[in-house]
């Protein structure tokens, strides 16, 4: 029993890493039992012969191969997808939910009048007005059609007189070129659609 | 002015393991390159002695080496950097040596038998030997596959310990085990290799 204890400390008393009492205990254990003596030469002489061995040496190339391997890598790594941050997607839902819900509000409320009479009337008499020549908000074609479609939830027909010259349209937005003539009545305004 | 101006960075070659690996976190090139250079020596050897085969270890030690860079935003500072790579190259290895053994293609008992006859003869009596350097390259090569019979628990410490010289506590982290752990396997595997080397380290008057 006391031969196997002193065996199991070999390492541990090779490396100097016993503690005090287990040192002295195997000195003295040594001094009295010639086989543990002997087995621990063999066991030191083991433990040389394979601290002794000689190092490997990298291949020349390690560094270059790893180096290109990694920059292949990169890009790859790089390119991982970032997560946007959740305000991000919670704003576009609502946004969404905005403009699907006045879709929805403009369409119930449009009633009988299909979009298409609706492009109809409200272009006519803009985009056919003749540039630069008056054309008074109280024509009677402009004030019918104006009074006939709600184009938003709100009805401004009663609030709004549309004086459309003199306008330039253009990419669908109606800016003041000139200042008007005297003989313009009402107020004037800029129409963007 | 010159004393306005910030101090020059440090030369990459003077840095320390640590203030290296931050600069390889920033994606510094010429950091990693200068890591490959410090640590491409001990993680090849590391790796040849685990497996005991010298091409493969290449491939390994690379592959170390690559993932240190994939995860080098991972690496927390203050922890030593050697023994992380050495972590990483004995998880490695350990894999390795794991997929031999399910692919059967693994160093035979039988053949390492062969190997250390042929050794104890050669050196039995080394009065004989006039080719005294072919003669200690063969006693090297039988020792390194008779470290690659030990199991492999065992073989890890015993070459992380005897080869790679770290302290039984470094290794206790490498290997993730207590340090009584560690004492009981690297004694364990050099007890299994006196056994296995005894016949040609015998010295005449020994026994």
């Amino acid at each position: 029993m006391k031969c196997h204890e002193a065996r199991r400390l070999f390492g541990a008393f090779w490396d100097d890493e016993t503690t005090q009492a287990e040192r002295e205990w195997l000195d003295a254990h040594f001094v009295s039992c010639g086989g543990c003596r002997t087995e621990y030469e063999n066991f030191a002489r083991t433990v040389e012969a394979v601290s002794a061995l000689p190092r490997y040496d990298a291949a020349p190339e390690l560094l270059d191969r790893t180096l290109a391997r990694t920059r292949r890598a990169a890009p790859a790594h790089d390119a991982l997808p970032q997560r946007r941050p959740a305000w991000v997607a919670a704003t576009a839902a609502a946004a969404a939910l905005v403009v699907g819900t006045a879709l929805v509000i403009q369409w119930v409320g449009m009633g009988h009048v299909t979009p298409s009479d609706d492009r109809t009337v409200a272009a006519t008499p803009m985009q056919t007005a003749p540039l630069g020549a008056p054309v008074l908000a109280s024509a009677p074609v402009a004030d019918t059609h104006t009074a006939a479609v709600a184009d938003s939830v709100f009805d401004h027909s009663d609030d709004i007189e549309f004086v459309l010259d003199p306008v330039t349209l253009k990419r669908g937005r109606a800016a003041l070129t000139h200042p008007g003539p005297d003989q313009i009545r009402s107020e004037q305004a800029v129409v963007s659609f | 002015m010159p004393s306005d101006r910030d101090p020059a960075p440090p030369p990459i070659l003077s840095l320390s393991d640590e203030d290296l690996m931050a600069r390889v976190a920033e994606d510094e090139e010429r950091a990693f390159a200068e890591l490959v250079r410090r640590y491409q020596g001990r993680i090849t050897n590391l790796v040849s002695r685990v497996l005991n085969d010298r091409e493969c270890a290449d491939d390994l030690a690379q592959e170390v080496f690559v993932r240190v860079y994939v995860h080098r935003r991972n690496y927390r500072r203050g922890s030593k950097l050697s023994t992380w790579l050495f972590t990483i190259a004995v998880n490695l290895a350990k894999n390795e040596i794991r997929r031999r053994v399910r692919r059967r293609n693994w160093f035979s008992l039988d053949a390492l038998q062969e190997v250390l006859q042929d050794s104890a003869m050669i050196f039995a009596d080394p009065r004989e030997g006039t080719e005294r350097a072919m003669e200690r390259e063969q006693l090297q090569e039988a020792i390194g596959r008779a470290i690659g019979t030990v199991p492999e628990k065992y073989r890890v410490a015993l070459v992380l310990r005897d080869i790679e010289g770290m302290a039984y506590e470094e290794i206790a982290v490498v290997l993730n085990v207590p340090g009584g752990t560690v004492r009981s396997r690297i004694n364990r595997a050099r007890n299994m290799l006196k056994r296995k080397l005894q016949p040609m380290l015998r010295r005449d008057g020994t026994e």
